[in-house]
């Protein structure tokens, strides 16, 4: 069958903007990270820093996280009057950026603000991690979760071990705060012991 | 001593279009609409960048209207349940879902007729044919420089297989890395960037493409575009395809010289190779009524 050159062009146009223009309509579009398809602001999540953008304001870290927002400041050295509302990526330099932040809120702000502060227990020469009193949601590894939740929804401390790659500390301790005093990746161990919780 | 060929009396010749009617072809709709969506693009970076993204009116990145950013975030997406690699969104993987749409209904339609990249191609190398009819001097030049050049057209041939490499290592690379790895040297997204002042690798692929450009037609899109790569090869299962009449044809190879992906169409009897963008300039150009038409038919056939 012929087509002619001029509805093949036209039917290239319609195919083309009909799929882009019918996921619009289905509400399957978004331009920019801050909104999600529906349209809705997107927020950093409490749980996973990975969320965190480069876009999102010092207000929204701060609430989110928990952290004051004076502390901020003045661990990154910067500006005392700087602004809530400022991005993050507005004030990159070589003392600031969306990866330190991330660490920041990963390894400090958990442990700077314990309900209790007990006797810090030594896991070896090097490391120490001070154990906080959490409550965690039933079977779901979060940022406070304890090794001794862990225990508790069935898993065995060799597997738990095995996971970490290094003798489990005491069972008080918080598994978010043995990872970041240990150097490591809290995502990674997260998502390993929540597999093994789930089985 | 030439042989030439008798066309058929019975096959007459196209007429030649007057006044208006002559700005009625297809050749002028996809100027059109090239030009419509070079413009869309312009204004959208301008936009970025004058209004920025602060504020409740936030302004998206041109990048968000990538099609290649589609692919490149689709194992992510897949793999995570929803999560994109960094300066991708939702609309690059709807645009993408559209481009690979257009590569099976019509091959590489989109490339020919849509890619603002290649119409930025297309521009360079019609300004190119321009200065070698209107100045002497520049038409020494590039005489010169065919000459000098043409043994490396043997080249050519495999210098075509460097878009696979290049799409395997984009996506592969996004997929295994998480984050764009083909973003810095592509030069679209320096184009795009040109405003921001932001020099990266890219630039210079931008700068080299656009200079061959006076002497290949599309380069980028012959040796190194990765969604061309992939749209051509999603094509090759497309029903739409260009059929040469042998019987019609006076061989007189201006559908070959007027072929930008540099196609031997005066030789092939049906044009399915994954290279052709569907610009159908050979179509516009061939003198003879019905010695080439888009046919719809069955794939592999």
């Amino acid at each position: 069958m012929r087509i002619h050159p001029m509805i093949y062009g036209g039917l290239v146009v319609l195919v083309f903007f009909g799929i882009i223009f019918g996921f619009q309509a289905a509400g399957v579009w978004s331009v920019s990270g801050k909104n999600d398809a529906t349209g809705k602001a997107i927020q950093p999540s409490a749980n996973d820093v990975e969320t965190i953008k480069g876009w999102m304001t010092l207000e929204q870290i701060t609430s989110v996280y928990q952290v004051s927002l004076q502390d901020l400041l003045a661990t990154f050295d910067l500006p005392a009057d700087t602004a809530p509302d400022t991005a993050i990526k507005d004030l990159e330099s070589d003392t600031f950026d969306t990866t330190l932040l991330k660490e920041w809120l990963t390894g400090g702000s958990e442990t700077e603000v314990p309900i209790e502060t007990p006797q810090p227990i030594t896991i070896d020469s090097q490391v120490t991690v001070v154990p906080t009193e959490h409550t965690a949601p039933d079977r779901k590894v979060t940022g406070s979760t304890t090794f001794q939740n862990l225990i508790d929804w069935g898993l065995e401390k060799k597997v738990i071990e095995q996971i970490l790659g290094a003798q489990m500390p005491d069972a008080a301790t918080v598994v978010k705060d043995f990872a970041t005093a240990q150097g490591l990746e809290f995502s990674i161990i997260k998502t390993r012991l929540q597999a093994e919780v789930d089985q | 001593m030439a042989v030439y060929k008798i066309p058929n009396p019975e096959k007459r010749m196209l007429p030649r279009a007057h006044y208006w009617k002559a700005y009625i072809n297809h050749r002028v709709l996809r100027r059109v609409i090239q030009i419509g969506v070079l413009a869309f693009i312009v204004f959208i970076a301008a936009q970025h960048v004058i209004v920025g993204e602060d504020g409740a009116a936030a302004t998206a990145s041109a990048e968000a209207f990538c099609p290649f950013g589609g692919l490149e975030t689709l194992f992510k997406y897949i793999s995570t349940d929803g999560s994109f690699v960094s300066h991708t969104h939702l609309s690059n993987l709807v645009l993408f879902a559209a481009v690979m749409a257009v590569a099976f209904f019509f091959r590489s339609a989109f490339c020919g007729w849509i890619c603002p990249l290649g119409f930025i191609q297309d521009l360079f190398s019609n300004l190119g044919k321009v200065l070698q009819k209107r100045v002497p001097g520049v038409r020494r030049m590039f005489a010169s420089l065919k000459q000098r050049g043409a043994r490396l057209a043997v080249l050519d041939r495999y210098l075509r297989y460097l878009k696979y490499l290049v799409l395997v290592w984009a996506v592969g690379g996004s997929a295994y890395f998480g984050f764009m790895v083909f973003r810095d040297v592509d030069p679209w997204s320096a184009l795009l960037s040109v405003a921001e002042f932001s020099f990266t690798p890219g630039v210079v692929v931008l700068l080299v493409t656009l200079v061959a450009s006076f002497f290949i037609e599309r380069p980028w899109c012959r040796y190194a575009c990765p969604l061309g790569a992939v749209s051509g090869l999603v094509g090759k299962f497309s029903p739409t395809y260009l059929k040469r009449d042998a019987d019609t044809c006076i061989s007189c190879k201006l559908c070959t010289k007027a072929c930008p992906m540099g196609l031997k169409v005066d030789t092939m009897n049906t044009i399915k190779s994954v290279d052709c963008v569907s610009c159908l300039e050979c179509v516009s150009v061939c003198p003879r009524e019905g010695a080439l038409q888009v046919k719809f038919g069955v794939p592999f056939n």
